[in-house]
């Protein structure tokens, strides 16, 4: 059975920790750029938790919002790239390779969620921060184009241990960092093709939506919205 | 006039190569290392030398590493081991082991211990140091290539298809070239799946 990997993002849980953030940054080797470089926009991030304010200063509401790359099936990222480094892998994930990039950032300049990275320079980790790197991603370059893979290193790795097994994948074998960090389980990652998964449970809920759901890309994030119950108790 | 044309072109290419190298040198001394932050605003090549860049850019390895100890492939596999004796963990994991001086020594306690190579793994085990192997097959950063033993053990590739015949080689040598062309046809063949997110990830 082919996967269709999907991510569900309860924004009712979400508690803007960052949690996943920090998580992303150690699992796929993601350079962090310093306050001058942050300041001009060049920030690299793969998952970012977006805070909005509601309502004015007696009682003013915070909202977060995790945003990352939303997996398209309809992606705009991979229809501009002239090398095909944006693609659509054979699982339906928005690969990146690396090798094809050449830089010209088209793929960002596409993509409506802003969720692509350039490396405008070499990283660098100071020892022993060098140590910390995880073996298992490979580290990019300056003039690549990166985001999030939904950690396909982890897919990849569970993929041949079930194979080693003979076996066919179970839901919650494996799971995103960022999934795997999020201390009140706001995001859950797992196969939209088993309807039995807990995150095609999460998916087909009265409350799922799609971000900028209007402009036809097919994401496979789905957000749940937040607030239903709020309202109801508040008036 | 072809020669002269050709002529221009090595003087010009030389010329920005040495040019090249005398920048990445000079950067390579600067002020990189004492940023406050991780990631400097300093603009740094992907290859820290020219000549790296090239190498890199045309495939250049030593194609037989010179080695701390003069290991004998050759013998230790006429004797009938097997490669899993000592490279352990390749059919079950990304990487095929390296066996640590003791698990030399367990043989090597009492066998050949007049042979100068195994007093100098001796000596090794001595000082409570690993012997500093030099690497023999290895992709290069830039070919964002993740490779898993175990898959390949499975699906029967045996070892000397990608390491050559080990019972013809003393210490390891490079003598199958493993560029990208070399894996691709072999997943074809074998119909697996040749997406690039297979390797490059």
């Amino acid at each position: 059975m082919s996967h269709k990997w999907g991510l569900v993002v309860d924004l009712d849980r979400c508690t803007g920790c960052e949690a996943c953030v920090v998580a992303c940054h150690a699992e796929n080797n993601i350079p962090t750029v310093g306050k001058d470089q942050a300041a001009i926009g060049r920030t690299m991030q793969w998952i970012r938790v977006e805070r909005t304010w509601e309502g004015d200063f007696p009682n003013p509401k915070v909202r977060f919002q995790p945003v990352l790359c939303q997996q398209c099936d309809a992606a705009p990222c991979e229809a501009v790239c002239p090398t095909y480094a944006s693609y659509h892998t054979e699982e339906g994930l928005n690969g990146q390779a690396y090798n094809r990039c050449i830089g010209t950032r088209f793929c960002a300049n596409a993509c409506p969620y802003t969720v692509r990275s350039f490396n405008f320079y070499n990283p660098q980790w100071q020892k022993p921060l060098n140590l910390q790197l995880n073996p298992d991603v490979s580290v990019r370059s300056v003039g690549i184009m990166e985001k999030c893979t939904f950690c396909v290193q982890r897919i990849k790795s569970a993929e041949i241990q079930a194979e080693a097994e003979k076996r066919d994948l179970k839901d919650g074998e494996f799971t995103t960092a960022c999934a795997q960090s999020c201390a009140s389980k706001a995001l859950v990652f797992g196969d939209l093709n088993d309807p039995h998964s807990e995150v095609s449970r999460l998916a087909s809920s009265s409350r799922a939506t799609k971000l900028l759901g209007e402009l036809g890309t097919k994401p496979n994030v789905t957000y749940l919205e937040r607030g239903a119950w709020q309202d109801a108790n508040n008036g | 006039m072809g020669w002269q044309k050709w002529l221009l072109f090595i003087v010009a290419g030389s010329s920005v190569w040495v040019l090249a190298e005398v920048v990445s040198r000079a950067q390579a001394a600067g002020p990189t290392a004492s940023s406050q932050y991780v990631t400097s605003g300093v603009f740094t090549p992907a290859h820290a030398t020219a000549a790296s860049a090239f190498k890199d850019f045309l495939d250049l390895h030593p194609e037989h590493p010179v080695q701390p100890i003069a290991f004998t492939h050759t013998v230790h596999l006429a004797k009938r081991m097997q490669c899993t004796t000592c490279h352990v963990g390749v059919n079950r994991g990304p990487d095929a082991q390296i066996p640590n001086v003791t698990f030399c020594m367990g043989c090597h306690m009492v066998i050949d211990t007049n042979n100068p190579e195994i007093k100098k793994i001796a000596a090794y085990q001595a000082r409570r140091e690993d012997i500093p192997w030099a690497r023999v097959y290895n992709y290069s950063p830039s070919a964002h290539v993740r490779f898993n033993h175990a898959p390949h053990i499975r699906a029967g590739v045996v070892c000397s298809t990608c390491h050559g015949d080990m019972t013809k080689q003393t210490t390891a040598e490079r003598k199958v070239n493993l560029n990208m062309g070399f894996c691709v046809q072999c997943h074809k063949q074998k119909q697996v799946s040749v997406d690039c997110a297979t390797c490059h990830y």
